[in-house]
């Protein structure tokens, strides 16, 4: 494995759970990982699966889909949609030889920003082990 | 002159958010102040809340004119166009009457200017002050100089000057200069000392020399009074108690009659310290107890210079005043009678509520692990002990805090899913009070799935034990067994108190406390405090748990704009135009970027024109410039100026904690006339703090400004808002005391409300109570209450009438109504549905049958008829919960327990020696009921516990009842031989089916209404414009009922009181020619917002039902639906500026 490898992670965020805690995360200036960058969506609901798939096509080594908690999300079940999106993604996903550990659902509270942080390194380690995407080179996409 | 406002809302926790939202939303202005340097309130600190058992505070937020609030987690800040927040703000004075309030408000100054500071915490870096922090309930320490929640938006450091040692660190460490110390303006700082001693010239001068304030001492009152009125420099004025020509406290009238502002200070002698407090009383600022120590006085002085300089004061004129200064914990180590810490409570193993909660936060000392604060070793074993500072007459809490029972057991469902079940919880109760809609159920969940132990029964102390290491907790059984376990960790449900300073508070505001030190409420109407125009908000008329908190918030608030409505009173303040932005949609975007270098991190560790040179040859970016400091009003014309110069529709600034510029938008959207959804602010700070590799943060700032470009360039200029005229009438459905109570609340404010009734007379369930524990006559309410609505010029009362159909969304409902005269049609902006609930019936026990069994209404109808002579009774049996909390009905009805109560007392007034037996399983009478319970023991009822898999068996001889029952405390069988026996039947909800259909709603397992939310928008349906409240949606008391239709009221005024609901900012549409008409939106739609239109063969979007979820455009197979703001194409650039690589 390449131990220079530093994965770039496309996180999407929801605008009331985890973007409120990755933002505490932040202001707590809590050692946050480089190459993490957030795309602030409204809801993990409105997370449309090609985003997904665009970003491990446009260069993305991993995806990370973090909401609120089952029960809580502010649009009433918008996380639940999401969670059987990504489930189907990792079921899709191995057919095109990327490794469905690509994509990964949390869910991440608002006060939960050391969770965030946690969550978010876990993710780029197991990302690190995968080491970098190359399905996207090859022909089979 | 003074700032005019329609009301000032005092406390800003959850109630006091709840009501300032409900008027801001009303369109009044509102100014909600809090004396902490935050807002929340104690939900602040809490992270988790049942049932859930995580966080929802912002489905408060309004859901129409979003745009006019922040849209971001509740608990870290508040927005309102409305409302004026002003923290560590408490009131000085209110004077005036309902409608013309004078309020003067005084502002303790942080001492950090909030525009400079960026949150660096370089000054906490350096502060050797340690205090225990307030945030964390003392689990951890903070310095002087500290942030007082971290997540707050804005989020400042504050100086606790009470504990500042001066050292004047953190103002050599600040790299932006924002703590001001007033160091220069000492020398302005003028002081008149009037003593007679000369000792006290001698040293004031010595020591004032070191400090640098010029000194001024007189030996009469004559010749400080002559230098005030000559000398307009003096700025304090420090009178000792020994001059001759005149009295201290001449000085001192005279000192305020030449200048009312000056600070005097009043120097005594121990033997002087009573004159010396009345001359606080009088208008001194404090008192000074001699001789003076130049170790204590010199900090006094500098940080009284600093509080004089820095703190401010300002003058409101209100129409009507909310008070919400919600509890405050109970203090296991403040006992009043000075008893011994029978609790343990400093041992580090025994916490209170509060700081276990705080134990599990993730903010919290432990990262939100569980771990003992003693020695951060795993918890295996944690007992909850139940009703510590409540429920004890000895500690003048006679009264139950309502809120321990259930926050003691998500506690414990929240320890057990922090180690995985494995730590063992148990709670000690005496009466496990579940008298909430679905709190049952939760007990119910958290005993039976769980696994979590509740035993019934009052340890009487808690031991340490092993050195220490463990904690003995003793208690005895029913049976009488004494039981002996050890615990690692023991938690205190420390109850509710009145907050802090509550005496002074209510001397200031004017208000009666009852016995207990909270507000005196008045009966049926639980918001009205005995001041006129002053409501109570949330639990500071008594402890509440959230869901109640939040009905009272909005109960307080309807008061409140009624009173707003009736004096009139911003008549003549014209509410600013909706500034119209022009169309830029034709326009290639050319974007203005603008860097705030204000902190020198930035520049330290990004090469800035390297950076602006990249990002200039981004794509549509037409300038970028170097701002100072964006929060200032210096930069913020910086900007202006370049959006002048470069004409750009598109802005993006890059600086820290974007949610603060949210407000500020707006604002520069008026003055450069851009519409703010074509603004963006992103945080490029918080790279260069937590990345230390070599050009890392460059990268990342990058990153980050290049997606907020990308967003921009396909931001949707926002066209001409399509608005919904509003039809403004209510529909109230349900003629008993919730419907009355809500019609009278909506007519009171001019608008007309058809009120339908099935029966044929108004009233409902409430007609069949005779007597209140209060004392008070409901009968008499009622009968004044049908009169008032059936009197009302713009109630329109229907009786024996139905709601046929009902049709239309949220501002425009066309319903039709049927009654003996025909079927008549109705438009409407709102439906309230109070349909109430009956008295459940019971066949069982000889109900029905034998004429000695009875409901305990029944008995209450007899006794207060006289049909039935208490004197000649031999004794009386009663019954709690029969057929409730069971498989049958897995809720606790409420009203059974004070019903019973009401039955005792009476019978016991009439006859003293009669009697009276009551099985019971928990007795539910929540905050200042419980004082009743406490007066029903001493009058020598019999109070008998039952489990519910033993329940009282009841026959009968010669018709009089026998119940046979298992007492706990004999532990054997008792036969009881009674005149009566009296059954608490419980509540069901009325049978609400047909009108589920008609109105497209909800209920729950229970039948009572399904609301939006249980805690956060109790009174609202999930879909908009239709309220619910009373009985049908969960069993309620009279006070409860009133309080929730007033509550339902309020909401509906928020559609009524505008003539138009425009539309949003982020709302979906959709492109018709790309749709299908596979109908998946539809189904997506969480909001009902979609409908499919079969003769246009078109998908209809509700703009003023869709909340900008998402949800549609994520199903739409052929991106047919979109979500302004977050199209396909935007959001597909947005992912390849994060993954591009700058060149």
């Amino acid at each position: 494995m390449n131990n220079e490898f530093e994965p770039t992670i496309l996180a999407f965020v929801c605008n009331w759970c985890t973007y409120t805690a990755a933002d505490l995360a932040g202001t707590s200036r809590m050692v946050q990982q480089p190459n993490l960058r957030l795309v602030r969506m409204m809801c993990t609901g409105m997370v449309d699966p090609k985003y997904i798939v665009k970003s491990l096509l446009s260069g993305a080594d991993g995806v990370l889909v973090s909401g609120c908690h089952p029960g809580d999300c502010h649009y009433i079940n918008g996380n639940y949609k999401a969670r059987r999106r990504v489930k189907l993604l990792n079921e899709i996903l191995p057919q095109f030889g990327i490794e469905k550990e690509r994509v990964k659902l949390t869910w991440v509270g608002a006060s939960e920003g050391n969770e965030f942080a946690a969550t978010v390194n876990n993710f780029i380690n197991e990302i690190r082990e995968l080491g970098p995407m190359e399905a996207c080179s090859m022909a089979v996409v | 002159m003074r700032k005019q406002y329609g009301a000032l809302v005092v406390g800003a926790g959850i109630g006091g958010i709840r009501a300032a939202l409900d008027l801001a939303v009303t369109g009044h202005k509102v100014a909600l102040i809090d004396r902490r340097p935050t807002h929340g309130g104690i939900l602040s600190q809490l992270d988790h809340q049942f049932p859930s058992d995580h966080c929802g505070m912002c489905k408060m937020l309004p859901l129409m004119s979003r745009d006019s609030s922040s849209q971001f987690c509740l608990r870290k800040g508040l927005f309102h166009d409305n409302i004026d927040i002003m923290l560590s703000t408490e009131v000085a004075e209110l004077e005036g009457e309902p409608g013309k309030f004078f309020v003067s408000l005084s502002t303790k100054s942080p001492l950090i200017d909030p525009t400079k500071c960026v949150s660096c915490g370089k000054c906490a870096e350096v502060c050797p002050v340690r205090v225990p922090s307030e945030f964390n309930a003392g689990l951890t320490e903070r310095t002087a100089v500290y942030l007082p929640v971290p997540h707050a938006i804005p989020n400042h450091y504050v100086l606790d000057l009470d504990n500042c040692q001066r050292c004047w660190k953190c103002h050599d460490a600040c790299p932006t200069g924002a703590i001001d110390l007033k160091f220069n303006e000492r020398v302005d700082f003028h002081i008149l000392v009037v003593d007679r001693d000369p000792a006290v010239e001698t040293m004031l001068k010595d020591i004032l020399n070191e400090l640098n304030f010029p000194l001024h001492c007189v030996q009469t009152g004559q010749a400080a009074v002559d230098m005030l009125a000559s000398d307009d420099r003096i700025r304090l004025v420090l009178v000792g108690m020994n001059i001759n020509d005149m009295d201290a406290e001449r000085v001192l009238t005279r000192s305020l009659e030449l200048n009312a502002d000056i600070p005097v200070v009043v120097m005594a002698e121990t033997s002087q310290i009573s004159t010396a407090a009345a001359m606080v009383t009088q208008g001194a600022r404090e008192y000074l107890v001699k001789p003076l120590e130049a170790k204590r006085f010199v900090p006094w002085l500098d940080k009284l210079y600093m509080r004089i300089m820095s703190d401010t004061t300002e003058d409101l004129e209100v129409g009507a005043v909310v008070l919400a200064g919600g509890f405050e914990c109970y203090n296991p180590v403040v006992d009043p009678e000075g008893g011994e810490d029978i609790w343990s409570y400093g041992h580090p193993g025994v916490l209170t509520a509060v700081e276990f909660e705080r134990l599990l936060s993730g903010t919290g000392p432990t990262g939100g692990r569980l771990l003992h604060p003693g020695d951060n070793s795993e918890v295996r074993k944690i007992a909850w002990i139940q009703c510590v500072g409540s429920r004890d007459v000895k500690k003048n809490a006679d009264f139950c805090s309502g809120i321990c029972c259930m926050f003691s057991i998500k506690e414990a469902v929240l320890a057990k899913k922090a180690t995985n079940g494995a730590v063992e919880t148990t709670i000690f109760y005496m009466d496990m009070r579940t008298s909430g809609k679905g709190y049952q159920r939760y007990r119910n969940k958290a005993e039976h799935e769980k696994g979590v132990r509740l035993v019934r029964s009052r340890p009487h102390s808690v031991i340490p034990v092993n050195d220490g290491m463990d904690l003995k907790v003793e208690y005895m059984t029913d049976a009488g067994e004494l039981v002996s376990e050890t615990y690692d960790m023991v938690v205190l449900a420390a109850g509710a108190r009145p907050p802090g300073g509550m005496e002074k508070f209510a001397l200031t505001m004017g208000l009666d406390l009852n016995e207990w030190g909270f507000a005196q409420m008045q009966p049926y109407a639980s918001e009205r405090t005995s001041r006129l125009g002053v409501f109570a908000a949330g639990s500071f008329g008594e402890p509440r748990d959230i869901s109640e908190s939040v009905i009272q918030a909005s109960a307080a608030a309807q008061a409140a704009s009624r009173i707003i409505k009736v004096y009139d009173v911003l008549a003549g303040i014209e509410s600013e135009p909706e500034p119209e932005y022009p169309d830029v949609s034709r326009e290639p975007p050319r974007i203005l970027v603008a860097v705030c270098t204000s902190c020198p991190t930035l520049e330290q560790t990004v090469d800035l024109e390297a950076l602006s040179r990249k990002m200039s040859a981004v794509h549509s970016v037409c300038k970028v410039i170097s701002v100072g400091a964006t929060c200032t009003g210096e930069g913020w014309a910086e900007i202006e100026k370049g959006a002048a110069e470069f004409k750009p529709n598109r802005v993006l600034i890059g600086a820290c904690m974007p949610y603060a510029y949210i407000p500020r938008l707006k604002e520069l959207g008026r003055s450069i006339g851009l519409n703010p959804a074509l603004m963006d602010v992103v945080d490029i700070y918080t790279p260069t703090f937590v990345l230390e590799s070599e050009g890392q943060a460059e990268k990342e700032v990058f990153a980050a400004l290049s997606m907020a470009v990308a967003r921009l360039q396909g931001a949707d200029p926002v066209p001409v808002p399509v608005t919904v005229d509003v039809a403004r009438s209510a529909l109230v459905v349900g003629g008993g005391l919730a419907g009355m109570t809500a019609s009278m609340a909506i007519a009171d404010q001019g608008y007309g409300v058809c009120l339908v009734e099935s029966e044929e007379e108004l009233g409902g369930m409430a007609m069949r109570l005779h007597t209140q524990l209060d004392g008070s006559d409901p009968h008499k309410f009622m009968e004044e209450l049908i009169g008032q609505v059936e009197k009302h010029p713009n109630i329109k009362v229907l009786k024996d009438s139905r709601v046929a159909i009902s049709r239309g969304s949220a501002g425009r409902f066309r319903s039709a109504i049927a009654g003996p005269q025909g079927v008549f049609p109705l438009e409407h902006g709102v439906s309230i549905l109070a349909t109430g609930g009956h008295e459940t019936k019971v066949y069982e026990s000889g109900l029905c049958v034998h004429k000695s069994v009875m409901t305990h209404l029944a008995l209450e109808e007899q006794l207060a008829t006289g049909v039935l002579d208490a004197g000649a009774l031999t004794g009386v049996a009663m019954i709690q919960c029969w057929r409730s909390r069971d498989e049958d009905r897995t809720y606790c009805s409420r009203v059974c327990c004070p019903e019973m109560l009401k039955n005792v007392l009476t019978l016991k007034k009439r006859n003293p020696d009669l009697p009276i037996y009551v099985f019971y399983r928990d007795i539910m009478v929540q905050g200042f009921m419980e004082t009743y319970y406490t007066q029903a023991r001493k009058a020598g009822a019999i109070f008998i516990h039952y489990e519910p898999d033993n329940k009282p068996k009841v026959a009968f001889e010669d018709g009089k009842p026998v119940i046979t029952a298992l007492d706990p405390v004999l532990n054997a069988e008792v036969e009881i031989r009674a005149d009566i026996l009296s059954l608490s039947s419980g509540l069901e909800p009325n049978d609400v089916e047909d009108l589920l259909e008609v109105f497209g709603v909800e209920v729950n397992e229970d039948g009572f209404y399904q609301e939006a939310d249980f805690k956060w928008r109790p009174v609202d349906f999930l879909k908009q414009g239709i309220y619910m409240c009373g009985a049908a949606h969960s069993p309620r008391r009279m006070d409860e009922t009133v309080a929730s239709a007033k509550a339902a009221a309020q909401r509906a005024l928020r559609i009524l009181s505008t003539e138009k609901i425009a539309r949003e900012t982020v709302v979906a549409s959709v492109r018709h020619s790309l749709c299908s008409l596979c109908q998946a939106c539809v189904a997506a739609c969480p909001y009902g917002a979609r409908v499919v239109d079969l003769e246009e063969g078109k998908i209809i979007v509700d703009e003023i039902l869709c909340q900008g979820c998402g949800a549609c455009a994520a199903v739409c197979p052929n991106s047919a639906t979109i979500l302004k703001g977050f199209h396909d194409g935007p959001m597909m650039s947005v992912i390849d500026a994060a993954l591009e690589q700058p060149a």
